[in-house]
């Protein structure tokens, strides 16, 4: 866990990403080569075909989302630990926001970044803002997208609270939902901020 | 009560159940439900109400992400019977996201708003 002022928040380790897509192929890759060299027919080479496409598949579906659970339940055991009240946590796709509202502190935990955790002072906050994603005018304006944001040391921060691959009436049930619980995020990121050492 | 009427009051609270006279409100108060966004289950228990809903003057007063609720009792100006209608809603900005309301018609929430 990181805690020292100094350190930046870092969203993305481009290593544990580019490792999450590639290394798959690479391996499918070698496999299809010595399926191709040595084994042309038979079970080794339904094995060598078969198997790394498989296993590829149910990495890129599922892997992600277990190492990012994983280290998210390590992540609250050792806030825990280290006298940090977990008041107000939100679970988000790419991000999960923990706020210990009595210090005023933040902690941070990233999906393409799981193996950094951050604990922060909300002093280094420098702004919270709702983006309700709204486009679109009169009877048109609509979203498909609902989130809140806050700058850390200038690095801005997205947190979805609702997210759609179709767009929404701004008075719909989603979007509602989305924007309440963006706009109590921020409400308690600036409660906290007060707080903060 | 005739057919006209029992369908009316099927869909509008001003109407009386029982006779199908007129109903007028005889209390009305907005409070704050104890629950937040995305955390919301609906009870028909009036116990769970009397312990969890907090009196407040204005909308505003409601922190944003907190459910609020208006209470709005009806009285029947011929049978004298009365309804009790919980409209639970999440203030959202200048907009509602309303619930489906709960009613209580054998006064189970008199002790509560009197």
């Amino acid at each position: 866990m990181k805690t020292s002022n100094e350190t930046k928040v870092k969203k993305i380790n481009i290593l544990y990403l580019l490792g999450y897509i590639f290394v798959p192929i690479i391996v499918c890759a070698i496999c299809f080569f010595l399926s191709y060299k040595f084994f042309p027919k038979g079970t080794m080479a339904v094995i060598l075909l078969m198997g790394p496409s498989l296993l590829s598949f149910i990495w890129w579906v599922f892997a992600g989302k277990f190492i990012f659970k994983k280290k998210q339940k390590e992540f609250e055991s050792l806030l825990d630990e280290n006298n940090f009240k977990r008041e107000h946590t939100f679970y988000a796709e790419g991000c999960t926001t923990i706020i210990d509202k009595t210090n005023g502190e933040l902690a941070l935990i990233f999906f393409w970044n799981p193996f950094e955790t951050y604990r922060v002072s909300l002093k280094r906050v420098e702004r919270a803002w709702v983006d309700d994603g709204k486009s679109g005018a009169g009877i048109f304006a609509g979203s498909g997208r609902v989130s809140f944001l806050f700058t850390v040391d200038g690095i801005k921060v997205r947190v979805n609270t609702f997210t759609s691959n179709q767009r929404w009436r701004m008075d719909s049930e989603y979007i509602l939902t989305g924007i309440s619980k963006a706009d109590m995020m921020v409400k308690i990121i600036e409660e906290a901020k007060t707080k903060a050492k | 009560m005739n057919l006209f009427q029992k369908i009316k009051s099927k869909f509008k609270d001003d109407v009386c159940e029982g006779c199908g006279g007129k109903c007028t409100e005889t209390f009305k108060q907005l409070y704050m439900l104890d629950q937040t966004v995305g955390h919301y289950a609906r009870y028909e228990n009036p116990s769970y109400y009397k312990k969890n809903l907090y009196k407040v003057e204005k909308k505003t007063d409601i922190p944003s992400g907190v459910y609020a609720c208006g209470i709005t009792e009806y009285t029947c100006q011929e049978c004298h019977k009365k309804l009790v209608k919980l409209s639970i809603f999440l203030p959202v900005r200048d907009q509602e996201m309303h619930e489906t309301p709960v009613y209580y018609r054998n006064g189970e929430m008199d002790d509560f708003i009197r």
